[in-house]
């Protein structure tokens, strides 16, 4: 059976710095996957390429056997692959429900003159979507801020919003760039709990974090880069006991001590 | 304020400016009406593509311009009807829009900004220096009474002000119309989430060059019918339909609107239209006036009437909560 998220030999080039080379790795359907790296690794970026908003040099990557490589963010997030980002974002002056709603409306093939005239299915669209932000904000814990605009909202349930949002249209993989970077424990634990639940509704997720026990407790899998390029790939037991990772993030001495 | 309550108020509010005329027909007050209404398409226009999507436009004058000057040589030199001659207006601004908007931006929105500039200037260089289409800075004057045929047989002289007040404000209505059915449509939350975070939309599945687009050529081909109809009021067109002023005056009624409001920038282009005129200010000190009041706009009053409504709304949801029932923002 071929992974949901196959990349094949990513390369990225900054003006002559490798920000990833070579890079393979692949996310099976419903699992979690952890992306982990010292800062500068080519986390971000590696998922910039695959989320279309940076051009990669060189690999190809595909979604359930669909080519991906080239498209544009729309067009990937369209074929069910949907992120958030590492400086966290949303619309601040749109309420709640509306960025959720937004987050949808792209997705239902629903065109523009039927949006314009509010057609019944249009209608049908907008509730469903509605009722969906409206759970998913449950989820979170943000029901009670469903009408307020965006911009109230503090960095944590921001980042919590951002989660909701990437889970909107329902799609196959979502990829999360730190989820829990700058966020208090009692929210990690929190994000930790809404991850495993937007997991078992059958999302796959690939998560970028510095926060190992996090990674560790989620993913069944987890990637390490080093300096762009990829030194280590199984599953945590192996991964905390691997002699090049923990030269990475300890350093030679203690790695070998 | 209720749906209800805003459909009553739109209604009365309509009804009103069409008596006007049969209560009045002092020229200066419907030369008033005449000139809101087509500002107000211009201001509608430019928040259509600025304040929803975020693109600063230049290119609105030009659009009016190119109308304008279609309709008055297709009705002058080609006999077509007024009709006809606006609608190819309408039609060549947005060829003209979609050109400028594809290519410039596919590279930004900053290479849009400056594209948009540019045309506008040229707009202007073309119709003065290529006397052969356009008579030069002569100018056409004394543009012939037009004759719209309604259907049916009737055909309406455009003679008096109360004509072409009728005509305009028609159009505006109808114009103000469209953008309220697509800026309160999902389609202008899409176009309101591009501007706010274009990466955030991009990553949700929004294409924003075709909303940009869209939004372009829909500003286009309002801006271009209503320059059509406006020249024949004023009986003349020469290359001072491109004049910086419209520019400056459609940003200010945006600016103090509030961009991406759509009832905020409607009743600054009314304001706009009236509070100058009955000042009476010389042109040139004029420009400089309001010059100053769009900077003193946005220093002391960011984001206009729509961006002190937002600050209101921010507020009422930071008071300590219970918190009053929330309502969605309107568009
Ligand atoms: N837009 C850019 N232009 C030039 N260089 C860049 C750009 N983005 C990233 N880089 C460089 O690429 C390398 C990888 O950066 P990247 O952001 O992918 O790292 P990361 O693993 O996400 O790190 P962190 O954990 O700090 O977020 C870094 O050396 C960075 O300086
Ligand atoms: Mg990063």
């Amino acid at each position: 059976m071929t992974a949901l998220l196959q990349v094949r030999n990513l390369t990225k080039k900054y003006l002559g710095l490798t920000a990833v080379n070579d890079v393979s790795y692949e996310v099976e359907a419903g699992t979690i996957v952890g992306l982990i790296g010292p800062n500068g690794s080519g986390k971000s970026t590696s998922i910039d390429c695959i989320s279309g908003f940076q051009p990669a040099d060189g690999g190809r990557w595909s979604l359930d056997g669909v080519d991906l490589t080239g498209l544009p963010p729309h067009k990937i997030a369209r074929a069910g692959l949907t992120r958030s980002f590492q400086t966290v974002r949303a619309y601040d002056e749109l309420t709640l429900l509306e960025n959720l709603s937004v987050a949808a409306q792209e997705m239902d093939g629903i065109g523009w003159l039927p949006a314009l005239w509010r057609s019944k299915a249009l209608r049908a669209a907008e509730r469903a979507a509605e009722a969906r932000a409206r759970d998913l904000l449950a989820t979170v814990g943000l029901a009670d801020y469903a009408g307020a605009p965006a911009a109230i909202l503090s960095y944590g349930q921001r980042k919590l919003l951002a989660i909701a949002a990437s889970m909107m249209s329902r799609p196959r993989l979502v990829v999360l760039d730190e989820p829990v970077a700058g966020v208090n424990p009692t929210m990690v634990r929190r994000i930790e709990d809404v991850i495993r639940k937007l997991n078992a509704e059958g999302v796959a997720l690939l998560i970028v974090e510095h926060n190992v026990d996090f990674i560790m407790s989620l993913c069944r899998k987890v990637v390490v880069l080093e300096q762009g390029e990829k030194i280590a790939d199984g599953p945590p037991s192996l991964i905390r006991s691997d002699p090049r990772v923990l030269e990475a993030y300890l350093g030679k001495a203690k790695a070998n001590g | 304020m209720s749906p209800r309550a805003l459909l009553l108020t739109v209604i009365a509010g309509l009804i009103a400016l069409f008596a006007i005329p049969l209560v009045t027909d002092n020229d200066y007050i419907l030369a008033l009406g005449i000139s809101f209404a087509a500002m107000s398409v211009l201001a509608g226009g430019l928040n259509l593509i600025y304040g929803y999507t975020g693109l600063l436009s230049f290119a609105q004058v030009g659009f009016f311009g190119i109308g304008a000057y279609t309709a008055t040589l297709l009705v002058v030199d080609r006999d077509w009807s007024l009709w006809a001659g606006a609608a190819a207006g309408g039609a060549l601004s947005v060829l003209v829009a979609l050109l400028i908007g594809y290519s410039s931006l596919r590279l930004s929105r900053h290479a849009f900004a400056i594209v948009s500039l540019s045309f506008a200037l040229l707009c202007a260089i073309v119709a003065r220096d290529w006397p052969e289409l356009t008579r030069g800075s002569m100018g056409i004057p004394g543009l012939p009474t037009p004759t719209l045929n309604l259907g049916g047989g009737v055909r309406w002289r455009l003679v008096d002000p109360s004509d072409f007040y009728y005509l305009l404000m028609g159009f505006a209505v109808i114009a103000h119309g469209l953008i309220y059915l697509v800026v309160s449509s999902r389609l202008g939350r899409a176009m309101r989430a591009i501007k706010l975070n274009e990466p955030l939309a991009q990553s949700q599945g929004v294409n924003p060059l075709a909303y940009r687009l869209m939004a372009l050529s829909l500003s286009a081909a309002l801006s271009g019918i209503v320059g059509g109809f406006f020249v024949f009021y004023l009986t003349i067109i020469d290359p001072s339909i491109f004049d910086f002023y419209y520019t400056e005056t459609m940003l200010i009624s945006v600016v103090i609107g509030g961009p991406g409001s759509f009832w905020g920038v409607l009743a600054s282009s009314a304001v706009l239209t009236v509070v100058p005129d009955l000042l009476r200010f010389t042109t040139d000190l004029r420009m400089v006036l309001y010059g100053v009041v769009l900077i003193v706009a946005m220093l002391v009053f960011p984001g206009g009437v729509g961006g002190w409504l937002y600050r209101r709304q921010v507020k009422r949801w930071r008071r300590p909560r219970p918190q009053p029932k929330p309502t969605a923002t309107t568009p």
